[in-house]
């Protein structure tokens, strides 16, 4: 499982790697990634892949919920390192 | 698997047959024909243009939309012999004492047995431009191949009616607003109650499908269900699916499309169970439609016009594009 930070540089990267039109400087954490179309339905499937190889678990499906894959900022609180208290 | 027939749809004009097809006739092929009347007097409220369509679609039209990679368990096909071997059908039985037909081989299969009715117009309508929205309505029958049927609620043929618009992103979603409030009403006047749930489809492998779940994360269908489990109609936003697939375009851009779809069968079976088997006890239908139409007659805010031809040379179709690089929906 990749740290917090890791894992957020990672999909910003993965992203940056398919919006290719989108200038780095644009990409926060609340760019939206579908509605702003710099991704689309076809991304879908290898987004998921990637969310289960950071974090290390699998994602079911069926738990998804609108919006879930809105931005990084609403992935990284979805599917990031759970966050343990000591 | 042998299903029972509630006794009492048989006596109001249910014939069931194992196939998971119905036949109607007496009170319950009225009400069927009523309801689609009704149905129409809604796609008046919009102007919809009827059209009508054949039983079956070219299969490379459909699998544009990437249909039989998506949902290929349902998918039925209209297959006929090869002449090359038709004496070789006629040496033996043609149909064996299971009731099974002893083919021989099979001339190319490229169609597909219409799967939903609004497919038709997308591709009815191939490579035109429009400048206003257009909306249009037809009925079909349609098939889908299921692992079980039951009379009225899930069959491998049925009877589908569908309101159609094509339009711009923002006059779908304004239509699909407006139809869901107008099958509201209707509802209302016919005392039928739903909820509107969001819905997905039945894709075959749907984790590694980006339209099943684009379908999770960016819910595009509500289905007005009856009794907590049968949809007896339907609001889908396709987005550009359909437009690109197609070369339908509006103001240079592919256009958008959304439907309202109704499953005239499983009407039949809840009007029945909700208003009881004597035809004397169910509601008015066209009436209603006919009330709601005129109620939101003032609420359309663009009546539709024409489209204009294609470009000289024809249907230019846009390149086809990859369905799944589509925002999408049936």
């Amino acid at each position: 499982m990749h740290s917090e930070s890791a894992m957020r540089q990672a999909l910003r990267e993965w992203v940056l790697g398919k919006a290719t039109d989108l200038d780095p400087a644009e990409l926060t954490g609340t760019t939206a990634l579908f509605e702003e179309r710099h991704l689309r339905s076809l991304h879908v499937p290898e987004l998921l892949l990637l969310l289960e190889r950071l974090r290390g678990e699998p994602v079911d499906v069926e738990d998804l919920r609108a919006g879930d894959f809105r931005d990084i900022d609403t992935l990284m609180a979805k599917f990031g390192p759970v966050r343990t208290s000591l | 698997m042998t299903v029972t027939v509630p006794a009492g749809l048989s006596s109001i004009g249910l014939r069931w047959y194992e196939s998971g097809q119905s036949g109607l006739d007496g009170p319950l092929l009225r009400l069927a024909q009523e309801c689609d009347r009704a149905f129409q007097a809604l796609a008046s409220i919009w102007g919809a243009q009827e059209e009508r369509h054949p039983a079956a679609l070219p299969a490379e039209r459909l699998q544009r939309l990437d249909y039989l990679h998506s949902f290929p368990s349902q998918a039925s096909f209209p297959a006929r012999l090869d002449p090359a071997h038709l004496t070789e059908f006629l040496a033996a039985e043609p149909v064996t004492a299971a009731g099974e037909v002893a083919l021989t081989p099979l001339a190319p299969v490229s169609s597909v047995l219409t799967p939903a009715a609004c497919y038709h117009l997308y591709y009815g309508h191939e490579g035109q431009s429009f400048t206003a929205p257009l909306f249009l309505t037809t009925a079909n029958t349609c098939f889908r191949n299921e692992e079980r049927y039951e009379p009225l609620r899930r069959q491998w043929s049925f009877t589908m009616r569908e309101i159609v618009c094509l339009g711009t992103h923002a006059e779908t979603v304004n239509y699909l607003e407006q139809a869901r409030a107008a099958v509201d009403e209707f509802l209302a006047l016919a005392e039928l109650p739903v909820t509107w749930p969001a819905a997905t489809d039945p894709f075959f492998q749907p984790r590694t499908n980006p339209r099943y779940l684009m379908q999770r994360l960016q819910p595009s269908k509500h289905e007005a269900t009856y009794g907590g489990d049968l949809a007896i109609a339907s609001v889908n936003l396709h987005y550009d699916h359909f437009g690109a697939a197609f070369g339908l375009r509006r103001d240079g851009q592919a256009v958008n499309t959304a439907c309202l779809a109704f499953g005239i069968e499983r009407w039949l079976y809840a009007l029945t169970d909700r208003h009881g088997l004597d035809p004397a006890s169910w509601p008015p239908l066209v009436e209603a439609a006919a009330t709601v139409a005129r109620r939101r007659a003032g609420h359309v805010p663009t009546p539709p016009t024409p489209p204009t031809p294609p470009a000289v040379g024809g249907p230019s179709p846009a390149p086809p594009t990859p369905p799944a690089a589509q925002e999408d929906r049936r």
